[in-house]
Parts: C-alpha cells; sequence; structure tokens
C-alpha cells in the first residue's frame, strides 16, 4: 500500500487513544472477509471511549457498515477481538446496549404503526406494559415523533421514517448508538434537525457518513478506513483537512475547509482551487 | 383464482376449515423442526407480499393477456412456509382488497396452498440426485413441473368444487363432462404457468441461487 | 396494482358498529355469514337481505362505499352462475332460438348471488367499521399462532412498499420502450416481453429477499427470537360512562346479531322439515 504523503504522523499502528472515562467499544487485532471476496477489513485496532462522537469515513466498500455489524455481533471476526464495555461481543447475542441505524429506515421500521415499531424492541425486553409505554413516550418525544405514533411506517416522508427509527433504537436505552449514513435521504431541514438531535444526545456515537460537513458539526474524532485499515485516527479538522490524504484515500476535504481567500464558486471553481491552495 | 362467497354450500366451506386447520398443524410443525424457524419469517412475509403484488403482471398472450397464479413458484421458493404465506394473502386479500373470501378461506386455501406445498415437494426432488443438482436443464425441469403441477392441482380442485356443488340440478355425467372441458381447455395455461416458472427459477438460479435453497 | 387503487376499507367512525368491541363483534358477524351461507331457499333471501342491509345502516358506512366495492367479486360471482339459468332445471319461461330460460336455474342464480351479496355485505360491515390491527389483534388472543401473527403484520407492512418498487420498476421499463408493440416482429416481440417479465418479477422477488435479510438483522437487534412477547390486551382510553355505553352496545348488537343466525338457520330447518 502506497505511503501517503500528508501531514498525519505515519507512526502505525496508531496509538489507541486512552479513555479518561471508560472504553465502549474496543477493537484488537480485528480481521474479517467475506466468502467471496478477498479480506475485507484487516487488522483494525482502536478503542471509541464512552461518551465520544466518531465519525468513520472512507469510499464505498472499504468495510464502514462491516464494521458496524461486527460490533453488533451480527458478523463474527476472522481474527480478533471485540468488547462491549469490557464485554465480549458474542455472535447473534441480542445487545440492548448498541443501537445500529440501518442505512435505509425502510428495513427498520417493520411494524403496521409507529408506536408498535417503537415498542418492539422493550417487548423484546420483556418489560412490563406500562414501562413499555413510557419508553416509547419518552423516545417519540425526544425525536420529536409523538405525533405519528398511530401512523403506518409505509405514510411517512423519509425524514420522519429516520427519526422514527432513531425512536425505535433509543426506546431499548443503549449506551452506543451506530449510524449507517444518517443524512443520505434527508431534506436540508430534517438534516438540521437530525445535527441538533446529535449535538444533544448523550450516547457515545459511531457514525459513517459521506456528508463531511455533517461529520465536522456533530463529531469530535475522525477514523479514516481504506483497504479494509484504519489510515487516520484524529480530530475531524486534522484528518479531513488534509486535502491529500483525503484524496489518495478515494475522498476529497469538505468544502467548508478550504480558505476561502479567493472565489472559487462556480464554472471554474475546482480550476481556481488547485491554482490557489498551498502545498 | 378463488371461489367466492355464496357458491359453496355451509358444509363444504367448514370442510375447508377443517383441513386448513389440519394443514396449519402439520406445516408449524414441520417448520418448528427447523433450526431457527424464526429466521425464516421475514424472507417468508415479503415474499409473499412480492407475489401478492407480482400477481397483477400481466403477461401478454397474443391476442390477450393472463394473470398467472404462480402458486407453484411460491411452493418451490417458500417450502413449508408457502402454506402460511397463501393463508395470509388470501386473508389479506379479503381483509385488505375487500374481495370477499372470508367463508371460502379454507377451501380456497387448501386449494392454492395444498397445491403449492405439492410443487415443494416436486422441487425438492432435486436433492435426491446430487450429480444434476446443479444442471440447468434438471432445475428448469424440475421448475417447470412444480409450476405446471401446482397450477393443475389448484385449477382440478377448483372446478370441481364449482361444478359438484352448485346447485344446477345437472346430472353426473354431464358434471363430470363440463370438467373435463374445462380442464383441457386450461391445459394452455398449464403450459404458461410450467414454462414461467422454470424462466423464474433459472433467472434465480443464475443470480442468486440461495434463494432457491430451502 | 389493486392495492394502489384502493382507498382504506376501514372508515373511522361512531356509528354503534363501530363501537361495537371488536372480539364480540367479529364473532356474531362470522356465525351471520355462516347463517347465510347455510341458506338454500330462495323465499328467505329478501328477509336476509333486509336484515343485512339494516345492519348496514346502523353502521353508518356511505351507500357509495358498497357500490364502489361490490363490482369486482360480484363479476366472479356473474361469471359462475350466468349460465345456470340457461342450462338447469325443466321449467322453461321463455325460449328463443335455440336459448331456453329455465325457472328452476334462475332461482338457483338467485339464490347464490343473494347470498353472496348479503355475505359480501355484511364482510364490508365487519371491515368497514374494525381497523385491520384490531382484528389480527382479536385473532391473536384467540390462539393464532405467533408466528402466523408476525408473518400476516409483516406482510401487511411491506405490501406497499413492494408495490411502490414495482410501479417505479414498470415506469423504468415503460420509459426504455417496454410495451411498444411492433408487429412485423410478433413472435420476437412476444419472446422479448416474456425475458423482461420474468426480469421484471424475478427482480421483485430478488429485492423482496435482500430487502428481508436486512429487516431480520434489524428485527435480531432489537431482540425478535429472544422471548415471545406478551399479547398487550388494548387499554381502553374511553370515559366510565363511555365504556359502559360500549358495554351496552356490544350487549345489545351481540344479542340481535346472533339472534338473527339462529332465526334464520331455524327458518331453514323448518323450510327442509317441515
Amino acid at each position: 500500500m502506497n505511503q501517503p504523503v500528508s501531514l498525519i504522523s505515519t507512526e502505525l499502528p496508531l496509538s489507541l487513544s486512552t479513555c479518561s472515562t471508560r472504553v465502549a467499544i474496543a477493537l484488537e487485532n480485528v480481521a474479517f472477509a467475506y466468502a467471496d471476496s478477498p479480506s475485507t477489513l484487516e487488522n483494525i485496532s482502536l478503542n471509541i471511549c464512552e461518551g465520544e462522537r466518531v465519525g468513520l469515513i472512507g469510499h464505498n466498500g472499504c468495510g464502514k457498515t462491516t464494521l458496524f455489524m461486527l460490533i453488533c455481533g451480527l458478523l463474527t471476526p476472522s481474527a480478533g477481538q471485540i468488547s462491549l464495555f469490557g464485554q465480549p461481543v458474542r455472535p447473534n447475542q441480542f445487545c440492548p446496549e448498541v443501537g445500529f441505524l440501518f442505512q435505509d429506515p425502510e428495513d427498520q421500521l417493520f411494524s403496521p404503526s409507529v408506536w408498535d415499531d417503537v415498542a418492539f424492541g422493550p417487548q423484546n425486553l420483556g418489560l412490563p406494559e406500562l414501562e413499555v409505554a413510557e419508553r416509547v413516550k419518552a423516545a417519540l418525544n425526544l425525536t420529536g415523533t409523538t405525533a405519528l405514533a398511530q401512523r403506518p411506517p409505509h405514510h411517512l416522508s423519509g425524514g420522519e421514517k429516520q427519526m422514527v427509527a432513531i425512536a425505535g433504537l433509543l426506546s431499548m436505552m443503549p449506551r452506543v448508538m451506530l449510524y449507517d449514513e444518517p443524512t443520505a435521504s434527508l431534506d436540508l431541514r430534517t438534516r438540521r434537525r437530525l445535527i441538533q438531535f446529535l449535538q444533544r444526545t448523550e450516547e457515545t456515537l459511531v457514525l459513517a457518513s459521506h456528508d463531511l460537513e455533517f461529520l465536522l458539526e456533530v463529531c469530535d474524532r475522525i477514523i479514516l478506513v481504506d483497504d479494509g485499515r484504519v489510515i487516520a485516527d484524529a480530530d475531524p479538522v486534522t484528518v479531513m483537512g488534509d486535502a491529500i490524504l483525503m484524496e489518495q484515500h478515494g475522498l476529497e476535504k469538505p468544502h467548508s475547509l478550504i480558505p476561502h481567500i479567493s472565489p472559487h464558486h462556480g464554472r471554474f471553481g475546482s480550476e481556481i482551487i488547485r491554482d490557489r491552495i498551498p502545498e | 383464482m378463488h371461489i367466492p362467497d355464496g357458491i359453496l354450500p355451509t358444509q363444504v366451506c367448514i370442510a375447508g376449515y377443517g383441513i386448513a386447520g389440519g394443514i396449519t398443524w402439520g406445516t408449524l410443525r414441520q417448520i418448528r423442526k427447523t433450526p431457527d424457524p424464526q429466521a425464516q419469517v421475514p424472507k417468508a412475509s415479503l415474499l409473499a407480499a412480492a407475489f401478492f403484488v407480482g400477481s397483477s403482471i400481466s403477461i401478454p398472450i397474443p391476442p390477450a393477456s393472463v394473470h398467472l397464479v404462480l402458486n407453484g413458484l411460491l411452493g418451490t421458493l417458500l417450502g413449508w412456509y408457502a402454506w402460511p404465506a397463501v393463508l395470509i394473502g388470501l386473508l389479506l386479500q379479503a381483509i385488505l382488497l375487500g374481495h370477499g373470501g372470508l367463508t371460502t378461506l379454507g377451501v380456497n386455501a387448501v386449494m392454492m396452498g395444498g397445491s403449492a406445498l405439492i410443487a415443494a415437494q416436486i422441487f425438492q426432488l432435486r436433492y435426491r440426485f446430487p450429480a444434476l443438482l446443479h444442471r440447468k436443464w434438471f432445475l428448469g425441469t424440475l421448475g417447470f413441473l412444480a409450476g405446471a403441477i401446482g397450477f393443475g392441482l389448484a385449477a382440478l380442485i377448483f372446478f370441481g368444487l364449482i361444478i359438484f356443488t352448485i346447485p344446477a340440478n345437472l346430472d353426473r355425467v354431464t358434471e363430470q363432462g363440463t370438467l373435463a372441458a374445462l380442464m383441457i381447455a386450461h391445459i394452455p395455461l398449464l403450459f404458461l404457468e410450467g414454462g414461467f416458472t422454470a424462466l423464474v427459477v433459472l433467472f434465480l438460479y443464475r443470480i442468486k441461487p440461495e434463494l432457491l435453497e430451502s | 396494482m389493486a392495492i394502489a387503487f384502493h382507498a382504506n376499507i376501514y372508515i373511522r367512525g361512531t356509528s354503534p358498529i363501530h363501537r361495537w368491541a371488536v372480539r364480540a363483534k367479529v364473532l356474531s358477524l362470522l356465525v351471520l355469514i355462516f347463517a347465510i351461507a347455510l341458506v338454500q331457499h330462495l323465499v328467505l333471501i329478501p328477509w336476509v337481505l333486509a336484515a343485512v342491509l339494516l345492519l348496514y345502516s346502523c353502521s353508518q358506512l356511505p351507500l357509495a362505499y358498497l357500490l364502489r366495492r361490490l363490482p369486482y367479486p360480484g363479476l366472479f360471482i356473474i361469471a359462475m352462475v350466468g349460465l345456470l339459468p340457461w342450462v338447469s332445471g325443466e321449467t322453461i319461461l321463455w325460449q328463443w332460438q335455440g336459448l331456453s330460460l329455465r325457472l328452476e336455474g334462475l332461482q338457483s342464480a338467485f339464490l347464490v348471488m343473494g347470498r353472496f351479496l348479503a355475505i359480501v355485505t355484511t364482510s364490508f360491515i365487519l371491515l368497514g367499521t374494525t381497523p385491520f390491527l384490531d382484528l389480527i389483534q382479536a385473532l391473536r388472543s384467540w390462539g393464532l399462532p405467533p408466528l402466523l401473527a408476525d408473518m400476516t403484520l409483516l406482510t401487511y407492512r411491506y405490501l406497499y412498499d413492494i408495490a411502490s418498487q414495482l410501479g417505479t420498476m414498470q415506469q423504468a421499463m415503460q420509459l426504455r420502450g417496454f410495451g411498444l408493440h411492433q408487429k412485423r416482429l410478433r413472435r420476437q416481440w412476444v419472446r422479448r416481453q416474456w425475458e423482461w417479465l420474468v426480469s421484471l418479477f424475478g427482480s421483485l422477488l430478488l429485492r423482496s429477499y435482500e430487502q428481508s435479510q436486512r429487516v431480520y438483522h434489524a428485527m435480531r437487534l432489537r431482540g425478535y427470537g429472544q422471548l415471545t412477547p406478551p399479547i398487550h390486551p388494548q387499554r381502553s382510553t374511553l370515559s366510565p360512562l363511555a365504556q359502559q355505553s360500549e358495554h351496552l352496545i356490544t350487549q345489545v348488537a351481540t344479542s340481535l346479531t346472533l339472534t338473527m343466525a339462529t332465526g334464520l338457520v331455524i327458518a331453514e330447518w323448518i323450510l327442509t322439515y317441515p
């Protein structure tokens, strides 16, 4: 693999961040390969601390969703170990501490009404009826979807489906939330509401997204993945502000991090940027 | 293809419910024997919905077009789950679309679901010939047979019930003759159902063979 | 697709039939439906229809609602009994060329159509006044196996999405020329149409299957299969007075309907064995 020429220190393996709070997710030398393809993830080692907001970036197919599925126990690593709050993740074990928001909320809203869907998780926890109702109300309230309680999911807009899907996970009171491309099908207003919601929420967050501006607003740490490995792991501006690093791994520097020294918008914008940005 | 309300005597309707109840008990027992029955529930449900929706596709047979029944294909893909899928499809047809059939739900389920289960068993025969398991002609042939026999059995039950229970005061010979004539008239449809089933099976085998595994 | 063209069957309302408790209503109306199916004497049909129409008027469902929905199942019945007046019976009422209209056949046809009309109208009284989920809840409380209940709800949930997917796929095909009739190349055209339709249907199945795998993962992650959740009975949100009135309505409606059904069975018995 080509060594990146960048502003990031290339002293790999990257330091496993030491947490001032508990370690929420720990990956040690994790590897995984699908049956019909070469290794998807290789030697991934990292810690995510409780309360951190981590953004996961990388081009399509780099392994972000696979990583999430490993953390949830839907897939089993071919090597290494994954732990959640010190406990090893066992395959197919029900783990309500982790909530996983899928890319397509349609896949996650499988009950005939919003209320039933949000109640699904607490009911499976065996909670009494009253507590289930309390949790559902609280989750709907947090996500601003109380008015949608009796609606069937297929009658909702894209943004409403997204927020209801989030409510369905919050009703299980997870300690870690994994978001897979949460802004993919949202209009600007709903995206802004999601950003405000995530900025207020208290769970440990890991967000995989191509929406780099969104990650800049929400996250305090960015992990760049490519070829199944962690390439960079630092604060958002340091990682995403490194244009060469980003371009070498199939991404680009977010527009808001490009210094607005001279006008570079419009038809000839990209040419002007290349001429003006210092090496 | 379902028998509407009002035609069949109550005794036949109740007998239909009785037989359907028995088949439900039997298939649920088979399903519970599998290692993880709940794992198949989403697959069976969404494929049932896809069949329900897909039955609206009209196939051109110049100068007209037809809607295929495809209960044989349902059996090949869902195996034992074909029975609950048919039951639910009929229930939703009655409740959501208002197509009637609440009294004849049992009879219709036996007609469509029972023949789907038989089609499933025909398609399962491929496991008895491991050497031929991945031969396209073999899969296509079994698919054709499953589709044709599934439809044929359903049509036989459908016409048989109508003709033998309708208050027509016809003599037995005329009834049998009419039934035979109707079945002969449906032979082309038999081939269509079998052919379409075979083509879909081969399409799925090419792209996602695991869908064909039970 | 029929789903896209049918408005919801259930219509909100506050009629006595709407307020009739769900389980009692389902049971009573099903008993009535089976009692109607027992009728073999044409003379009872006008009484049956009158009773059912009275029940329909109590439900306060618009007549247009019924008239809009009868034609589709009605066509099937007409197709099945349409020939009866011309082939069945001895007493000829009218003749023209080779065609003979026969009394017994006509009576049989009216009997079947009368039963059909009464049963389907009663079905619409039930479906028009009861939400789908309440119906499934009632069935579950009567012992519908959890696997069947789960499948019913999931199939219902994804029916509209899959119908929408099919609609979009068909539009995309049309935009690329599917369905353009080419008379010169008729055989090829039919073959090609078949190939495309096989691909369309196969793709629909594939997409549904792949979605079902993701749905299953989502369900597992939220505990599906861990334990069988108890069926939470629906809590009434009505005031005690309203609950009392609902209880009274339930008792009256159930008694009247079961009396109607019993009366029908007795009348049928008397006519059969005078």
